[in-house]
């Protein structure tokens, strides 16, 4: 196991050497020159040549890609373009209120999915089934854009069951007065994606032998379906929740901007509106390792899940 | 006996204590409820260093924390400049070459440990170290040009801390002649009547230098610790999200005094507000919302209390330039004004095919001019807010002429003429070739995101009722930037907001010298520069709107540019606000409002 952990760490090195190279070239010869932007509306050429030596982008870019490697190594991003603020400190600072949001957001989209899933694959092939199947197709069609407009619009204005935007000081204010509707809102939207896979999850092992031996025995559908169908099913749900995790570290972009929650997700927008490459560059390359670390993760709750799974 | 004894001891005793206690509450008059101002900012701030602020938004905070040496009245049209920290307007001297400042005394910062505990006064050598900060090139600040070259001995600074590494703070300036604490001397480098008006602008606040030293960053930029002497200060801030002041109570006592106008509303504002301390305000909230529909729906659920009304949210609350009726019903209020801004068509006049000074380039870009419709993108892509304008100069700026007609009316038939005489000829695929037959094609540069996309189409509707071809550029706006500096754009809409409501702030958009700079259309010429210089050493006055009036002239004879509108800003406030006003200098005017939340200033529910 342990051998197995370290060569999965040791192959995230090119992994990582590449994503530094692609973010590095992206954003030096695509990204615009940000020192035009910060000079203000009347600056010269001298201006703009300090501006550029402040930032270090005048530098020949072997430099530049050795300072970016030192950040990616030292954690260290230095400062916001735009604002002054460590990069750190906005990542550390926006992080909680992302996460107050899609980690409930997460939770009950798995339990819910499940549950749903389970309970439409024991009726499968009937109406409900059809009719559900073709809910979950039309609710995928529609854009989050209309959910979050016609949420807000309908529940929280016209309603006043919650508030039409905000974001307090204190985490039980926040995920209990101004996350809910931003939560009902992504589960709106990822219910039906998430309820068809794990549907098609299910059915896969409700048509396995062991399915069949275990109704001959005389299990009731209920322990079938709730303990030995799930269980095999679970393999492919934990990939699909494990490989979805690192996104909840880049936030849910429009929810939180729709919403006002200062997120992870809002200030990419913003960073990005700003060319403000210091803040993107770091949430790209730590979004990136997340990904790697979460993809390891996954491959290492197989085993604990199914004992049948054996990394070499 | 003795048990009761002492607990009647005991009694009296817990009494004298609660009544030694209740004293100081009791002596106390009871405090006026807090008001608190609930605002939004469509725009996340950046950095709260007024050197360092490059955007609108911000300014709302920075404005509200720092104080410059003047301001502006707020009832006065056209504006007028007025002391802010300043005892009186600057003695300026017959030639415009020197401005004496006081400063009225007993000023302070608000409290901060960089003070170490000793209540900070604000002196003019407060505003000669801010000022000094926008030339220090660490600092990099975007606020450079408003004393760059004027003030004699501060550029030098600059050029030597570039040499040295290091700029010396402490190294006098010729320019700024501090006389005592409370009277300055600036010595300028020519004559300029403007200085009033450019001290006025929130890059040009005091900031302390203890502070500075204390919390800057390593540019020296102390964005996360404002320290100001304005009527708020900061109280709470989640970066891009909610920020919250509170009102400075140290400030110098000022009671609302403004006189009204000649608008018949300043009569209900003086009514509303004369008399009283300012500010009413003791509290104001302001949260970012960037997206339209949150920010409308907080407003007219009661979740803010102003409501700047910009451009695509216009339809939802105006028609025809009036507050709809269910909006007027709930007892909403309207301050509608003439934005001090400028949006015109540039042609670039060093590109080889739309630029250059022969009789063919100038009728292709004439012709272009009067084809394009601009009332229909006023009313396509601005939602109808905007007003025409003819000449450079926007309303409310000094300088402006109402009278002015420009030469190039819109008439597409002509324009087509036009180009047929100078050799603009259709080829056989209908699209016209230069006089040289080589292809037309001209590109033109917009953002890339919907109002970019609109004004796109708009303008290849002109271009293709001209019979030439148009490719639409869409950029980021740090492209359009680079390229629009480096004068590699042929045309785009350009839009100018005035950083002082002066004429000067607007024809130097078109000087030779600030080709590279902000002269988008990278225009050159001897006889508009000489009219500039001139207009530039003169006050204001019926001889420098003459020169003002050959120098818009002389851009529509060569087309360099057409003018095209000035935007209405419309801000909402509910019933409760008493006494707002929408200035068109001032970025906000929180001190000078009240809040009423009684029920004579309830809103209506909705329906």
């Amino acid at each position: 196991m342990l051998a197995y952990i370290l060569r999965r760490l040791w192959q995230m090195v090119p992994t990582m050497l590449g994503v530094v190279l692609l973010v590095f070239i992206l954003f030096n010869w695509v990204g615009g020159d940000p020192a035009y932007v910060l000079a203000g509306k009347m600056a010269n050429a001298d201006n703009i040549a300090n501006i550029r030596h402040q930032l270090g982008v005048d530098r020949p870019y072997y430099v530049q890609l050795w300072i970016f490697i030192q950040q990616i190594a030292t954690f260290d991003f230095g400062q916001s373009w735009a604002t002054g603020e460590t990069v750190s400190h906005i990542i550390v600072t926006r992080i909680g209120p992302s996460l107050t949001v899609l980690i409930p957001l997460t939770i009950l989209e798995t339990c819910f999915g499940i549950a749903l899933a389970l309970a439409i694959s024991f009726v499968r092939g009937s109406l409900t089934d059809r009719l559900v199947m073709i809910a979950c197709t039309v609710g995928m069609s529609v854009s989050i854009l209309v959910y979050i407009i016609v949420f807000q619009y309908g529940l929280a204005y016209k309603l006043g069951l919650f508030p039409v935007q905000g974001w307090g000081d204190s985490f039980g204010e926040n995920l209990l007065r101004y996350a809910p509707l931003p939560i009902l809102i992504g589960l709106a939207v990822s219910i039906a994606p998430t309820l068809r896979l794990f549907r098609s999850f299910v059915l896969d092992e409700a048509s396995q032998d062991y399915v069949r031996t275990a109704r001959a025995k005389g299990l009731s559908e209920g322990r079938i379906m709730w303990v030995h169908v799930l269980r095999n099913a679970a393999i492919p749900i934990i990939t699909y929740v494990m490989s979805n995790l690192p996104a909840l570290l880049i936030g849910a972009f429009l929810l939180e901007r729709f919403f006002g929650i200062p997120g992870i997700g809002r200030e990419v927008i913003l960073a990005v509106e700003r060319s403000d490459f210091p803040v993107i560059k770091a949430i790209t390359v730590y979004v990136a390792v997340a990904t790697m670390v979460f993809n390891l993760l996954t491959d290492l709750l197989y085993q604990a899940v199914d004992p049948r799974v054996s990394l070499k | 006996m003795m048990r009761s004894g002492r607990g009647l001891l005991w009694k009296r005793g817990a009494a004298l204590v609660l009544a030694c206690l209740a004293l100081p509450v009791a002596a106390v008059p009871p405090e006026a409820p807090l008001k608190v101002l609930r605002y939004i900012l469509p725009a996340a701030e950046t950095s709260l260093d007024p050197a360092t602020g490059r955007d609108l938004y911000t300014g709302h905070i920075t404005e509200a924390i720092f104080e410059r040496l003047y301001t502006y009245d707020y009832l006065a049209r056209p504006v007028k400049l007025a002391p802010q920290t300043a005892a009186a307007l600057p003695e300026v001297s017959t030639d415009g070459k020197t401005y004496l400042i006081h400063l009225a005394h007993g000023q302070y910062f608000t409290p901060d440990p960089a003070f170490k505990g000793k209540r900070r006064e604000l002196t003019v050598a407060d505003y000669v170290y801010s000022w000094k900060r926008l030339f220090d090139p660490k600092l990099a600040s975007p606020n450079t040009w408003l004393l760059e070259g004027k003030v004699i001995g501060l550029d030098d600074l600059a050029k030597e801390a570039k040499r040295s590494g290091k700029f010396d703070y402490d190294k006098p300036v010729a320019g700024l002649e501090v006389l005592d604490p409370y009277t300055l001397r600036i010595h300028l480098n020519n004559p300029d009547f403007n200085l009033g008006m450019i001290l006025a602008y929130d890059p040009l606040s005091a900031v302390a230098r203890e502070v500075v030293e204390a919390y800057g960053d390593s540019k020296g930029e102390v964005a996360s610790n404002p320290v100001g002497t304005g009527y708020y200060q900061l109280a709470e801030w989640v970066r891009g999200s909610r920020i919250v002041l509170d009102e400075n109570k140290r400030h110098l006592p000022a009671v609302w005094n403004f006189q009204p106008g000649d608008d018949p509303d300043d009569q209900r504002i003086v009514r509303q507000m004369r008399g009283k301390k300012i500010p009413q305000i003791g509290r104001i909230e302001i949260t970012v919302q960037l997206e339209d529909q949150s920010r409308w729906l907080s407003f007219t659920s009661g979740g803010a209390d102003l409501f700047w009304l910009d451009g695509p949210l216009a339809p939802k609350a105006l028609l025809n330039g009036k507050l709809r009726p269910e909006l007027a019903a709930r007892g909403i209020q309207l301050s509608r004004i003439v934005d001090p801004d400028l949006t015109y068509y540039y042609w670039n006049m060093l590109d080889p095919v739309l630029g250059g000074m022969s009789k063919e380039h100038i009728a292709l870009r004439r012709a272009i001019a009067m084809a394009h419709n601009i009332d229909e993108e006023i009313q396509l892509v601005l939602n109808g807010e905007a007003q025409r304008l003819d000449y450079p100069i926007p309303p409310g700026v000094v300088g402006h002429d109402p009278h002015y007609r420009s030469l190039l009316k819109y008439d597409p038939l002509l324009a087509n003429k036009l180009l047929d005489k100078f050799g603009y000829r259709k080829g056989a695929d209908g699209w016209r070739t230069q006089p040289d037959g080589k292809p037309l094609l001209i590109h033109y540069a917009s953002r890339n995101e919907a109002a970019g996309e609109l004004l796109g189409e708009m303008w290849r509707k002109t271009y293709n009722s001209l019979s030439i071809r148009m490719d639409n550029q869409r950029m980021t706006f740090a492209d359009i930037l680079q390229a629009e500096t480096l004068c590699k754009l042929q045309t785009r809409n350009y839009q100018w907001l005035a950083d002082y409501p002066d004429g000067d702030n607007f024809m130097q958009l078109f000087y030779g010298p600030n080709v590279y700079q902000n002269n988008t259309a990278c225009y050159k010429n001897a006889q508009y520069d000489r009219w500039y210089e001139a207009s530039h050493k003169m006050p204001a006055g019926p001889e420098r709107d003459a020169l003002y009036h050959k120098m818009a002239r002389q851009l529509e004879v060569n087309g360099v540019a057409l003018m095209a509108y000035t935007r209405y800003r419309n801000m909402l406030a509910q019933p409760a606000v008493l006494g707002y006003k929408k200035h068109p200098i001032l970025i906000e005017e929180w001190q000078y409002i009240d809040l009423d939340r009684g029920a004579a200033h309830a809103p209506v529910p909705l329906k």
